[in-house]
């Protein structure tokens, strides 16, 4: 063994590009074309991952955090082999499992004892293999005699809870994790968080990426944070994650906007320039105040009367809160700038990332929306005791009589 | 301990093969997976293997043999059974290999392994259709009173060559249509044009007879002409296929390695397509 012997993943100078058309056109026609016109692609370069070094050590359980298109997904993919890098050099010692999906390949026409050994071999074992640890997968699963029915008549959470259990008894030296945990119920998911810890526990190096705070600090032992596709922190978990809160969840936020040219809503009469957070520092969280600056482009929309909207969506995209003017007596009309503040009162939002997104327009015109740019993350949870864990998104006090 | 080096600097032009063994469970687990749901789920699925080609066998019969009155060696019916079996095959393999990979696209974007197992898993499930029809052919045999040639043992070299060709045709497709989705309807194509321009209804002989040499041997570029002669010649002998069958065999060949070089050279950035 060499002298990097200690070593389990080693990544040097890694990048990634993608190239993202104006119109994708993967014809046959439009790929012959552009060899023609050669040089002129109207192709325009993105960099998922730029100028990534990372050293990964045996047994370690580190977790990859970010924001959304941060690149921890590509980073993911290369990792496990799905896709190549654009430049750069990675060495792994040992066999890689990674779980992207969990249930990638099942086949619903087919029985769950027959899509354990689909699954599992797809994941890189054998037969024999799967043959070996059936009994073991089939009690985690806690399928039971439902095993030899088609997956197709299961319910969503027990064909989660098989799928997860193939993937969990997976035996390679490094386990690459892609949001997994966010399956099945409460009692299944303190399973898997149980079973990742063992895996953990072994030796075996793991990559874990969550958007679940918790669920990372709880696994990892190390971290980097990951942004717009570069490293710009490695360390410890508990400093990597207040290093990620840190820069991105200030109790004040200032999100500049002004850059509308890539938001596809609205007529930009007027646009967003720039939207402002404060929020209470309680958790759950009960008051926000959300500051919308905007500027006016079209002269004839000046003095026209100015609705505004905010959306707290959660992380699945559902919109929990609309906050319109329409539904109150605001009568601003549109100047050459206008700012406009949301006061916010019980929000009683709990555990969990949030995004608010804005919505400038008049008369049913739609101007312009920002969906995406500014979040929230609310990360530890005082309602309950450590025995309950609240699964509601939106706390509220009560009483029981 | 395994050791992974990915170098974006390098690339593979040859396919791993230890690597494809390693992953030779996958291969036939992919194979008995489509085996299943082809047959064992819809109740008359045997059925439709065993109707589809006898029906498309009955009518290519009564165009050719009954109305355009072309001579065979061996009773028409017998003789275009011979060539469809052989040809079904082919088409099914094709097909299904070719369209595999945009099949799969989930599990290739979500999981590693070769990419080249997908492909060539199909051409288990197809045997099960070619047995089916050999044991038709079998039985056309006997009631006809034809007894198998002398040269009957060289059969499965035939039918190793039509998997081989069907797979390499399948292997470009699979390939070209993650790139060029227009592909897809090439497919159909080939497999309606090749009926005809393949011996399967007639013998070869109409075409060396009526075309001149340098038309003849392109149509030997067609790796099915080749290898439908020579199945029917190792079946009911006569006169041995010749060059015009080598041509085919090379070309089997070559269809074969350049469509797995193709492959191994796009399959690293498929993910990215699919």
């Amino acid at each position: 063994m060499s002298s990097s012997g200690n070593i389990a993943i080693s990544i040097k100078n890694l990048s990634k590009r993608y190239l993202i058309g104006k119109k994708k056109d993967t014809s046959l026609r439009g790929t012959l074309s552009s060899i023609l016109k050669t040089g002129n692609s109207s192709d325009e370069e993105f960099w998922a991952l730029r100028d990534i070094d990372l050293e990964i050590q045996n047994g370690d359980v580190i977790g990859i955090i970010g924001k959304n298109g941060a690149g921890k997904s590509t980073l993911l993919k290369v990792l496990s082999q799905i896709t190549r890098p654009t430049t750069g050099r990675i060495e792994i010692n040992g066999r890689v499992a990674s779980l992207l999906e969990v249930g990638t390949g099942f086949h619903p026409e087919l029985t769950g004892r027959e899509n354990i050994f689909l699954n599992g071999t797809i994941l890189g074992m054998t037969r024999k293999e799967v043959a070996a640890k059936f009994d073991e997968i089939v009690d985690f699963s806690g399928i039971g005699k439902f095993i030899d029915t088609p997956v197709k008549r299961y319910s969503s959470g027990m064909y989660v809870r098989l799928a997860f259990a193939v993937a969990a008894h997976l035996e390679p030296e490094i386990l690459i994790i892609d949001e997994v945990l966010a399956v099945g119920d409460d009692e299944f998911q303190k399973k898997c968080i149980g079973k990742m810890k063992d895996v953990a526990g072994e030796g075996r190096t793991v990559i874990f990426v969550s958007h679940d705070l918790g669920a990372v600090k709880n696994l990892c032992n190390k971290g980097a944070l990951l942004q717009e596709g570069k490293i710009i922190f490695t360390g410890d978990i508990k400093e990597t994650i207040s290093k990620y809160t840190q820069a991105f969840y200030s109790d004040e936020l200032n999100y500049d906007v002004s850059d509308y040219s890539k938001r596809p809503r609205g007529n930009k009469f007027a646009v967003i320039e720039k939207i402002s957070i404060n929020k209470s520092l309680l958790s759950p969280i009960d008051s926000l105040e959300v500051e919308v600056l905007s500027r006016t482009l079209e002269e004839s929309t000046i003095g026209k009367k100015v609705h505004i909207a905010i959306f707290i969506m959660d992380e699945m995209n559902n919109c929990l809160y609309h906050f319109n003017s329409t539904a109150i007596d605001y009568a601003e009309t549109f100047a050459e700038t206008n700012k406009a503040t949301f006061l916010i009162n019980d929000l009683n939002l709990t555990k969990g990332t949030y995004s608010i997104n804005a919505h400038l327009s008049s008369n049913v015109i739609e101007y312009d929306y920002v969906e995406g740019v500014v979040s929230i993350s609310v990360d530890s949870q005082t309602i309950f005791t450590n025995q309950t864990k609240f699964v509601g998104k939106i706390f509220k006090t009560f009483e029981i009589e | 301990m395994t050791k992974i080096i990915i170098d974006a600097s390098k690339s593979n032009r040859l396919p791993n093969l230890k690597e494809l063994y390693r992953y030779r469970d996958l291969f036939f687990t992919l194979s008995w997976r489509d085996f299943r749901v082809r047959y064992a789920q819809t109740s008359i699925g045997l059925l439709w293997a065993i109707v589809q080609p006898v029906v498309t066998i009955l009518l290519l019969s009564l165009v050719f043999t009954k109305f355009a009155g072309i001579e065979t060696p061996v009773p028409g019916l017998l003789f275009i059974s011979a060539g469809m079996s052989v040809w079904s095959y082919f088409s099914y393999v094709m097909t299904n290999s070719g369209d595999s990979i945009i099949a799969s696209q989930e599990m290739v974007k979500k999981i590693y392994f070769p990419r080249l197992i997908i492909p060539l898993s199909k051409a288990v499930v197809g045997l099960i259709d070619l047995g089916i029809s050999i044991l038709i052919l079998i039985g056309l045999m006997i009631y006809y009173q034809v007894s198998p040639s002398a040269n009957a043992w060289i059969t499965p070299v035939f039918i190793l060559l039509g998997m081989i060709a069907a797979l390499g045709v399948g292997i470009w497709l699979s390939a070209l249509t993650v790139r060029f989705r227009d592909f897809k309807h090439i497919v159909p194509f080939i497999v309606q044009i090749g009926l005809y321009v393949t011996p399967i209804a007639y013998p070869a002989e109409y075409v060396t007879k009526t075309l001149p040499d340098w038309a003849a041997n392109i149509y030997f570029l067609n790796p099915m002409a080749g290898i439908v002669q020579g199945f029917r010649w190792s079946l009911f002998g006569g006169e041995p296929p010749g060059t015009a069958m080598w041509i085919s065999i090379v070309m089997i060949l070559f269809i074969f390695v350049t469509g797995v070089l193709y492959f191994t050279k796009v399959e690293k950035n498929m993910a990215d397509y699919v």
